[in-house]
């Protein structure tokens, strides 16, 4: 069965940057949101097994959305990519609960590393 | 910059400084050895005989200084950036960094941070756009021995065409603003519009 994927970005090339990124063998079904507030819409009235989260977004940000996420107890994994890349970000989003953080542009070949760590392929 | 390029190409243009201002901010926060916070750059291309009138205002009534490098790379990718500061907080981020106060140490500290700015973001604009660039010395101007309209008047009648990118940094303790000015040939934006489409095509 699919996996429903949230991709979230303000930017539409990041946002296809993402898609193209994902392996074939990856049975997803994609959504996409445009900021945190799009996303956590999406994530309250729908089941997501697994976020692409930008950072730096308008309306809320990407560290926004990892808070909600948390106080809602939403169950979905959580990757960011982000061009945010200071140590401290990543500090960060990982003690908000995100799985992985991956640097923008998205590489596919480490893409593909975590995925597979976490046995979603 | 609307009419320049289309929404698509607008939007593919703030990603690609989106990423490479994300480089420059690690590079600054490893420097100045704290979290920076960086807000998304505002870009405007503009011509750049509009330049030195835009900054009056704001760098002709404080003191300030502009740090200006020449770049060079492949298939004619070529412009000056220049760096723009208000004087204000460099003192205070200079004694922060360990620098002496005196003029010529400020002067120092806004040129090596000038430096990790622009070749640390043009580097990562370079890279995604499949080019490398190399770099002409930096050149610092102050307000104390220099006037700022005519350095920028100056500066910007070489080029006739400037991407604004509207930088704001914050530190933790401090805030700290800049702009950065990238002035390039007028047949450049053809050139960047070729670019962009490419990418866009690419995903």
């Amino acid at each position: 069965m699919a996996l429903p994927v949230l991709i979230c970005d303000d930017s539409l090339l990041a946002r296809k940057q993402v898609r193209k990124s994902l392996p074939e063998s990856f049975d997803a079904d994609i959504l996409t949101a445009a900021n945190g507030v799009e996303a956590l819409t999406i994530l309250r009235s729908q089941e997501i097994g697994l976020v692409f989260l930008d950072l730096t977004m308008p309306e809320l940000d990407g560290i926004g959305v990892l808070e909600a996420i948390k106080q809602d107890g939403l169950d979905c994994f959580v990757i960011v990519i982000s061009a945010d890349i200071q140590p401290e970000m990543q500090k960060r989003v990982t003690e908000l609960g995100a799985l992985a953080f991956i640097h923008k542009p998205v590489n596919p070949e480490k893409l593909v590393v975590i995925l597979k760590h976490y046995g979603l392929i | 910059m609307s009419t320049v390029f289309s929404e698509e190409q607008r939007d593919c243009l703030q990603e690609l400084i989106n990423v490479a201002m994300g480089l420059a901010s690690d590079k600054l926060a490893r420097f100045l050895n704290t979290f920076v916070h960086i807000q998304v750059p505002a870009i405007e291309l503009v011509n750049s005989a509009q330049i030195p009138a835009q900054f009056e205002a704001q760098y002709s009534s404080a003191e300030a200084a502009l740090v200006s490098q020449g770049f060079l790379g492949n298939d004619g990718l070529r412009g000056e950036a220049i760096v723009l500061y208000q004087l204000e907080n460099a003192h205070r981020i200079a004694a922060l960094l360990g620098y002496d106060t005196d003029n010529a140490s400020e002067l120092e500290m806004l040129t090596d941070i000038s430096s990790i700015l622009t070749t640390t973001f043009l580097n990562g604009l370079a890279e995604q756009i499949d080019n490398s660039l190399s770099y002409s010395a930096p050149r610092v101007l102050s307000s104390r021995q220099n006037n700022m309209t005519e350095a920028l008047i100056e500066t910007a009648c070489h080029w006739e065409l400037a991407l604004r990118v509207d930088i704001s940094y914050q530190l933790i303790h401090h805030s700290f603003n800049c702009d950065m000015l990238l002035l390039i040939p007028g047949e450049a934006v053809l050139n960047i519009q070729q670019i962009l489409d490419r990418i866009v095509e690419e995903y």
